[in-house]
């Protein structure tokens, strides 16, 4: 192919791969970012911004739309339209239920407990509706680079999620079809986004209240090595749950006058929640706003002024419970308000007033708002992402695994192999043995959380330990490998160390995808969906013509002198078609076009690829060759 | 001073070479103390510590090796955990205390279990004070804070004692060291019941067996 040849032409001189996209992969927004020029900056098209709202559209017959396109359809088509798959993913149905009480969507789960949603009476797990949102931010970023496709990232999830949910998050990538060189905590890349290295030493503290998710992060942070000494937080409590008291403040009045039916209805629902979320924002800036619901159809209007007030009354218990996990990654860190040199504020929910005010006075000290909350975790990964490329060599991350890992004992109680707030990566060993004479299989249950109780900790999975040799009951002594990686991802290994024979594990997630149903999925991907495969050809085609266009336009002139006129000509005018193609979404044509802008090509690779052999052999006597 | 085997500088950690940036694989024995570069012993400098720590880490963290083959990755993986297990035993004192009794031959936790009677006694107290507390709905009771004044000044007696005991280092089989383990086991009462109250304070919930 002869953009290939030209990129291969291109070396001499030229950097390495060492572009890796940060992505934000958030509850209600997503978002990329790129290091350039030494900074990060926010990826977006020309004429749109970068925050791709985390919602998709169904049409009846058709491909998945993702973004603001989607969010549009909310109200005329609200089955449809999914919001906030963030908080279903590496999640059960049990866990979810009062999720699924506010958002309209139909929700199964396999009998492996993963939970699917339904629409068109397909059903997709999280991970797939995640998957679809990163391609549409990660086309997004490669339109806004110019056509380059760069598939290697970093994607941040929050600090306290658990070891199924970044799983999840790892597979929804995968789906994808990118290349994830780190799962980084939120907090922690929006550390990294702030420059904070420019000061020698210090303790900070990054509050980070986003769609979803609340975190609390405690780093210290010396000589470039950020340290994160505790976290705290909350994965269900976020931006969407301070619209939900105003959407229920509007049900709770406009229950009486229309009826249950109304209160039930998904488009009534949608509308509800729309309202609320603008009626918030508004309150942040005034010191009264107006909800409202008006749907002509159902002969709904409805419209009530809030007060900032009212508002914030009706918040403080939210407010409270951020301030109470600051208490506690506080007291995790061994430190005190006083010791913190720094407050961060992180997410779109810290724009609420009350909120800033709140975590002022707990520090005792103006937190940090230079950067957009909502661009900050996504500058943060690009950070990451450069240093990972072997970038920055003179930052280092020291991230924390949020929650304690155990294995549940006999009688249902947990025993710790791994604290909370332990440095990762980590590892910790168990031995375990056999109650029986003869018994070659021993099975144990992961948990992770605080609590005593295995039933009342999140369940990662069942391990069973085979292969064991017969021996008298208490004989075999099988030592366990637990290691969590720098992603906070969890492995387990075993050997038996009498005979030395390496036990199988067989491990059965308890939620998530296995890897056989991930590649099933990566199959069915493309076997499926005809438009799915067209749609994304489309994409590839677009990202090959760019990159075909950069590096004739960079050539040409060095190579038109060498060219004899038809040659440039031919190739001026099936470069103009290509880009022409380039507009339009037709699949035939931008083959085409494609096929033949590489035709025209060949004759400036072929120069150049002398002019480079010509230049390697300068200097060099005939004998050297 | 260990050199290194690639490129024969000075080792400052049997974990890796900061000169080369080769990963190395030192024996499953090797002490905290060593993984980190410094000598065995109870009093340590908690900001020297901290400055070999990541001095360490930045030769054996993975995201040094991001692009590096799978093999080196899993071998940065590894090295930073054991690094990362190191620096927890040492930080923390009574961690530090336990590994250097055992060291020595001392007593182990499970073989010196039996703790004074008096002592039991006051634990006992303890833990109805603290049952009370946990059955009282709303905030911590002010009895609770004094509790904790009281339990904070026994833990820092008993963390002087350790170090009286276990500075200068005894020699093996030393009677020192059975005292030592009996002191540490009053610090893992004092600590667990430090640590309740602390939760009690964030009001959370406390579970119990």
């Amino acid at each position: 192919m002869g953009y290939i040849e030209l990129n291969v032409l291109n070396a001499p001189g030229s950097v390495p791969e060492t572009l890796a996209l940060g992505i934000d992969l958030g509850t209600t927004n997503s978002l990329a970012a790129i290091f350039k020029e030494g900074r990060p900056v926010v990826l977006h098209p020309e004429g749109r911004g970068g925050l791709v709202p985390s919602v998709i559209h169904f049409p009846p017959d058709g491909m998945p739309v993702v973004g603001r396109e989607a969010r549009d359809h909310a109200v005329a088509d609200p089955r449809n339209v999914i919001f906030s798959v963030k908080r279903f993913m590496g999640r059960g149905l049990g866990d979810v239920q009062a999720e699924l009480r506010s958002l309209p969507y139909r929700a199964t789960q396999t009998e492996r407990g993963l939970i699917q949603l339904e629409v068109h009476g397909r059903k997709y797990t999280p991970e797939q509706l995640s998957a679809l949102i990163l391609m549409r931010v990660h086309d997004l970023a490669c339109q806004a680079l110019g056509g380059q496709d760069v598939r290697k990232c970093v994607i941040t999830v929050p600090a306290y999620f658990d070891d199924t949910q970044r799983q999840a998050t790892r597979d929804a990538a995968r789906l994808a079809g990118l290349e994830v060189l780190r799962i980084v905590n939120e907090p922690t890349a929006a550390s990294l986004a702030y420059g904070l290295d420019q000061r020698d030493k210090g303790n900070v503290v990054v509050f980070d209240l986003g769609g979803g998710t609340f975190d609390v992060t405690v780093l210290a942070i010396e000589g470039g090595v950020f340290r994160v000494l505790a976290t705290a937080g909350d994965t269900h409590l976020g931006g969407d749950d301070f619209d939900q008291l105003l959407a229920e403040l509007a049900r709770r009045e406009l229950g009486p006058v229309h009826g249950s039916a109304l209160l039930e209805d998904p488009g009534f629902q949608q509308a509800i929640r729309l309202s609320a979320e603008q009626c918030k924002i508004a309150l942040s800036s005034d010191p009264e706003a107006e909800l409202h619901v008006v749907i002509p159809a159902k002969r709904v209007s409805w419209r009530r002024r809030v007060t900032r007030e009212e508002f914030e009354s009706l918040c403080a218990p939210l407010v409270e419970r951020t301030i109470s996990a600051c208490r506690q990654a506080l007291s995790d860190a061994k430190l005190v308000p006083q010791r913190i040199d720094e407050v961060v504020l992180v997410g779109g929910a810290t724009r609420m007033p009350c909120v800033r005010e709140r975590v002022e006075r707990f520090f005792g000290r103006k937190p940090h708002t230079e950067l957009n909350p909502d661009e900050v975790v996504a500058l943060g990964a690009a950070v990451q992402a450069n240093i990972l490329m072997g970038g920055r060599r003179d930052l280092l991350l020291m991230d924390v695994t949020p929650l304690s890992l155990g294995v549940e004992t006999m009688g249902g109680a947990v025993s710790k192999v791994i604290q909370r707030n332990s440095t990762v990566p980590c590892e910790a060993h168990e031995g375990f043995t056999t109650y029986v004479d003869g018994q070659t299989g021993i099975d144990f249950h992961i948990v992770q959380g605080e609590r005593e109780l295995a039933r009342d900790c999140r369940s990662l999975g069942r391990f069973q330990l085979k292969g064991i040799p017969p021996m008298p009951a208490g004989m075999a002594r099988v030592a366990v490998k637990f290691h969590i990686d720098a992603d906070g991802v969890l492995t387990v290994n075993a050997k038996e160390l009498g005979t030395g024979t390496s036990a199988v594990v067989e491990i059965q997630p308890m939620h998530g995808l296995t890897d056989a149903e991930v590649e099933t999925m990566l199959k069915q991907g493309f076997a499926h969906a005809k438009e799915d495969f067209e749609q994304r050809r489309v994409a590839d085609l677009k990202v090959e013509i760019g990159t075909m266009v950069r590096a004739t336009e960079k050539n040409l002139n060095a190579g038109r002198a060498g060219l004899d006129r038809e040659s440039v000509l031919d190739l001026e005018q099936a470069m103009e078609r290509a880009k022409q193609a380039c507009t339009q979404e037709n699949v035939k044509e931008l083959q085409q076009a494609r096929d033949e802008f590489e035709r025209a090509t060949l004759p400036l690779a072929a120069l150049l690829m002398n002019n480079v052999a010509q230049k390697a052999l300068m200097g060099k006597k005939l004998g050297d060759v | 001073m260990q050199r290194c085997p690639n490129c024969d500088a000075e080792l400052e950690s049997p974990l890796g070479c900061s000169a080369c940036g080769r990963l190395l694989d030192p024996p499953a024995a090797l002490s905290p103390f060593e993984l980190l570069g410094l000598e065995a012993g109870f009093a340590i400098d908690a900001r020297a510590l901290e400055k070999r720590l990541r001095a360490t880490m930045r030769v054996v963290h993975p995201d040094v090796y991001a692009s590096a083959p799978v093999p080196v990755l899993e071998h940065a993986e590894r090295n930073s955990a054991r690094l990362n297990g190191a620096y927890e035993v040492l930080a923390d004192p009574v961690e530090r205390a336990d590994w250097l009794v055992n060291w020595l031959g001392g007593p182990s936790e499970s073989q010196q279990r039996a703790m004074p009677q008096a002592f039991l006694h006051e634990v006992l107290e303890w833990n109805e004070q603290l049952e009370e507390a946990r059955s009282e709905a709303g905030s911590a009771p002010a009895g609770l804070s004094e509790l904790q004044v009281r339990l904070r000044e026994k833990r820092d007696q008993a963390l002087a004692n350790v170090e009286r005991l276990l500075i200068p280092l005894p020699e093996r089989g030393s009677p020192r060291l059975s005292e030592a383990r009996s002191e540490l086991n009053a610090l893992r009462y004092l600590e667990r019941a430090l640590r309740e109250i602390e939760e009690l304070q964030l009001r959370r919930p406390v579970q119990h067996p």
